[in-house]
């Protein structure tokens, strides 16, 4: 696998693994008290935690021959999938004060990625 | 302060009745600023420290498949120990995440390239070009954007 292919798998395994995250914690958070022990029971915090390991795995092949202070920026395209994603699949409202911080910080990945 | 003792109820959660009077409300939960910062901070650190251990591991790489790579890798000590310092902060990212919403939180990570950069330059010599750090400096901008849509969410 080339290392550009595995820097975009970690991407969009990433940005899942947060929405699953978010997803298994509003689960058990509804109104009882935060509790580690209780994350162990969801299938959400469990999809979470493979796609972790997997993406893991892949960003130290990806970041063993590609520059650190290169590679680490490009991540964050991930922050506009995960906005996408937490609209559909866990129905939380943006407002547009947060859409234009994400565009805000799309941009400066934007520009990290065009200077390399 | 032990995170069960967390009451405040996150954002989505509909309102449930919550037996209030059973916890002291001074000591309740623990802050989430605290649990999304010292998350971010302990993951840049852990990726520093991966890449420090990567760039002696990759030296001695072994013939064979990705996963006999991967092992290798894991092996390594600066890796296994950067590895178990991002833990750390995943636990505590995992709290962060109960408390607030996910396209608030995860944007903030981005707080990692000032830290992960500056490591990349100082530690390792990796050179950062002028168009780097404006891209860098208009990230930072958007992360402190967020903070503006955090009021508009709150209760």
């Amino acid at each position: 696998m080339s290392a550009f292919s595995a820097l975009w798998l970690t991407i969009i395994l990433s940005a899942c693994a947060q929405v699953f995250l978010k997803r298994g914690v509003t689960c058990i958070g509804s109104g009882a008290p935060f509790s580690y022990v209780s994350l162990v029971k969801s299938p959400w915090v469990w999809a979470w935690g493979i796609s972790f390991v997997l993406a893991t795995g892949l960003w130290l092949i990806a970041m063993s021959r590609i520059q650190v202070s290169y590679a680490f920026p490009l991540l964050s395209i991930s922050y506009p999938i995960v906005a996408v994603l937490s609209i559909f699949l866990l129905g939380e409202r943006i407002p547009a004060s947060r859409w234009m911080a994400i565009a805000v910080i799309t941009f400066g990945v934007a520009l990290i990625y065009r200077s390399s | 302060m032990r995170p069960e003792l967390a009451v405040e109820v996150e954002e989505e959660a509909p309102s449930i009745p919550v037996r209030l009077e059973k916890v002291r409300p001074n000591t309740l939960a623990f802050p989430w600023e605290v649990a999304a910062l010292g998350a971010i901070i302990l993951a840049s650190c852990g990726h520093l420290l991966i890449k420090a251990g990567l760039r002696s591991a990759v030296l001695t790489t072994p013939a064979g498949g990705i996963l006999t790579r991967l092992v290798h890798y894991l092996l390594h000590p600066a890796v296994a120990a950067g590895l178990g310092i991002y833990g750390l902060g995943t636990i505590m990212w995992v709290y962060a995440v109960s408390r607030r919403s996910i396209s608030f939180l995860y944007p903030l990570t981005a707080l990692n390239y000032a830290i992960v950069t500056m490591g990349g330059k100082f530690l390792f010599g990796e050179s950062i070009t002028r168009g780097r750090w404006l891209g860098i400096a208009v990230v930072m901008l958007g992360v402190a954007l967020m903070q503006f849509s955090m009021k508009e969410e709150k209760r």
